[in-house]
């Protein structure tokens, strides 16, 4: 049964709160995401959103409560951490390494899975397994052309695509998404959500997304977030039909 | 990889050791057979301090890190190389060859670095530049404390002739000690370069761009920061450890604010983008401090006239400058900048002597005259006490800038033609 359970859960969140002041941004969240599950978080704006990724990916501490990740629990623990323990997420507002190429961008996502840590007695040049593996995810990510451009010249729908490419590289089974199709054309979006079909599969992928296209197209399970609390966590059919969720939610957008 | 391949891939480093070895030959005395001690010093000094400056940009370049307090490690280095001399010197059990006694600075930097390092590497930005500030200030004030291992005001005393040598060779002359330099300063400029290439070395670079990124992709920026620190340590403590062998004295001042300036100073005139801008400016500081100080006591002044205009005019420093040139060299159109460069460069004279006059005039006024000191500029002689060479300066000074404005906006004019045409052939964007 527990075997089952530690299995069963890529991320739980138990009774989560956090206030920033006085003001109590996410109140008692429960949430469970079981391994391989595809599952989307949407709300309106000021929902807690991105607060809850901040606090999954150890950015910000809780107020109390408490997150397991792939069965451990991250109180205390830094970012790169909990990076350690399978996670790994995006930025809502991209964040890339500028000045540094397209390919030395993706490099550095691979660096820490690959045991390469803080050596500074290997030179990246010769390590043929690394390199091609990092070409190989610019193949996927469509970036190949752009391989020793400076990331801060890129346009900004491959500027995302790049920032998914960090975010995956490292091999985390556990992946956050914060708005991934932000900013996107119709065709980009389109685009990236092949993308993020292909590079979760078999992975969990936990994300914030505001165009319900791709989070009616991707998600398993949809969780909907209003003012800090769970209104809701169903499948797709069973969300559109929600009155609740209706009224707090898709009936502003529909109207 | 075939020898032509090699060549070019690596020419800049045979063009530095070819420079650096040819140059003395360029003050040679033939008359006497004797090389130039002066030009001897002072290209040691060019060499220990592009170790110096290189160091530095380890921190500010590749890992964004700004200290104020660099010269702590390069004077912990120097005085570690002074003592391991008088040991070496003073026991009979003790042998190092003198070709590895830099090693020693090496060492003393790397000790510096890892407990100076675990206190400032707890913080980035800002706080990291004020810790390192107070670090140098901490150090300064303990090297005139604590006179055992300092030797207060008077400093440390050594003799680099210790009598072991791989090569047999005794470093009593310049000569000798310069080549010695040669090959130090290029193996350690040659490990710096090849330290950016390893993972610790892309990853200072992630943290300079995106410190919170470098988290999420497993890092921890502290450790990364420390690590740089340390190593950033060494090379600047073996920067000491040739200046011991060159000067045979340390003193304070060898970790002292002014140190930690001037290698701030070389780094961002040369240029902190790239590679070799350090060493560039490392040339250009040193050559100032010792070329233009025998001829002005106000060469500090230009040092921080340079300064602030590059900060201005080309934050990227002198390498930034050569490096914007590259899309019109790959275009093979340099020729063509040739007009306007030299158009502007009778304007860039004249103001140039403009101000330089009025600085000298000023300077023998406030400072020269008292010492009854006679002021010349290339030789023509003049007083500061006239009404006529201060007209004349002012004149010079005013034409000259107004004229160079002219020429400056014709440069601009096609300069930007020739970038526009480097853009439509797709080799910048």
């Amino acid at each position: 049964m527990s075997d089952q359970g530690k299995a069963g859960a890529a991320i739980q969140l138990t009774n989560v709160r956090k206030s920033f002041g006085r003001t109590e941004i996410i109140r008692d969240v429960n949430l469970t995401i079981p391994r391989g599950q595809r599952h989307a978080i949407i709300g309106p704006n000021g929902a807690g959103k991105t607060t809850l990724f901040n606090l999954i990916s150890g950015r910000f501490p809780l107020t109390s409560g408490s997150i397991t990740v792939n069965g451990r629990d991250i109180a205390g623990l830094a970012p790169q951490q909990i990076n350690h323990l399978g996670l790994s997420r995006s930025f809502q507002i991209t964040s890339i390494f500028p000045r540094m190429s397209v390919f030395e961008n993706i490099r550095c996502g691979l660096l820490w899975s690959r045991d390469y840590r803080y050596s500074f007695w290997r030179l990246l040049g010769s390590q043929r397994a690394l390199n091609e593996a990092a070409d190989q995810l610019l193949e996927r990510l469509n970036l190949h052309n752009r391989r020793n451009r400076p990331a801060g010249l890129l346009s900004y729908a491959e500027q995302r695509a790049l920032e998914i490419g960090i975010t995956i590289a490292g091999g985390a089974d556990v992946i956050l998404l914060d708005e991934p199709t932000a900013g996107m054309s119709h065709s980009e979006t389109d685009y990236a959500q092949q993308l993020i079909r292909s590079i979760s599969d078999g992975k969990t992928l936990l994300m914030v997304e505001h165009d319900m296209g791709v989070v009616f197209g991707l998600a398993d399970i949809i969780t909907v977030l209003v003012y800090g609390e769970v209104i809701a966590s169903d499948t797709p059919a069973n969300i559109r039909a929600n009155r609740a969720v209706q009224a707090a939610y898709l009936g502003e957008e529909a109207a | 990889m075939s020898p032509l391949a090699l060549l070019r891939r690596h020419w800049v480093w045979l063009a530095i050791l070819f420079v650096m070895l040819a140059m003395p030959f360029a003050f040679y005395d033939w008359s006497r057979g004797r090389h130039s001690g002066f030009a001897l010093t002072l290209m040691s000094e060019m060499a220990l301090m592009a170790v110096f400056a290189l160091s530095y940009n380890m921190l500010m370049g590749q890992a964004g890190l700004l200290s104020f307090g660099h010269a702590i490690l390069f004077g912990i280095g120097a005085y570690f190389t002074a003592h391991t001399l008088n040991w070496i010197k003073a026991s009979d059990i003790l042998w190092i060859p003198t070709e590895l006694i830099p090693l020693a600075g090496g060492v003393g930097g790397v000790v510096c670095g890892i407990i100076a390092g675990y206190v400032a590497t707890q913080q980035r930005a800002t706080a990291f530049a004020m810790i390192t500030l107070g670090l140098g200030e901490l150090m300064t004030a303990a090297a005139l404390m604590f006179i055992t291992f300092f030797g207060g005001e008077g400093g440390i005393t050594t003799d680099r002739v210790i009598g072991s040598s791989i090569f047999g060779v005794a470093y009593t002359s310049a000569w000798q000690v310069y080549c010695l330099l040669v090959v130090w300063s290029l193996i350690a400029a040659i490990l710096m370069h090849l330290q950016t290439q390893t993972p610790l070395g892309r990853i200072a670079n992630a943290t300079r761009d995106n410190y919170e990124r470098t988290q999420f992709v497993g890092y921890d920026p502290r450790v990364v920061r420390y690590w740089q620190f340390i190593l950033s340590g060494f090379f600047a403590g073996i920067a000491g450890g040739l200046y011991t062998l060159v000067y045979e004295i340390v003193t304070f001042d060898t970790l002292a604010a002014v140190k930690s300036a001037n290698g701030l100073l070389a780094a961002y005139i040369g240029g902190a983008g790239g590679f070799f801008g350090p060493v560039l400016g490392a040339v250009v500081v040193v050559g100032l401090q010792s070329g233009i100080s025998l001829y002005t006591s106000a060469w500090l002044l230009y040092l921080g006239i340079l300064f602030i205009v590059m900060v201005l005019y080309a934050p990227g420093g002198l390498i930034g400058v050569i490096g914007q040139h590259a899309p019109i060299a790959r275009m093979g159109r340099m020729r063509e900048l040739l007009m306007p460069y030299a158009r502007a460069l009778p304007p860039a004279v004249i103001t140039t002597a403009g101000f330089v006059t009025l600085i000298e005039l000023a300077t023998h006024r406030t400072i020269g005259a008292a010492q009854g000191k006679k002021l010349a500029l290339l030789g023509i002689p003049m007083d500061s006490a006239d009404m006529m060479p201060w007209v004349v300066a002012v004149g010079l000074a005013v034409a000259g800038t107004l004229w160079l404005r002219v020429e400056a906006r014709r440069f601009r004019l096609r300069w930007n033609a020739l970038i526009e045409d480097a853009k439509a052939l797709g080799i910048v964007s």
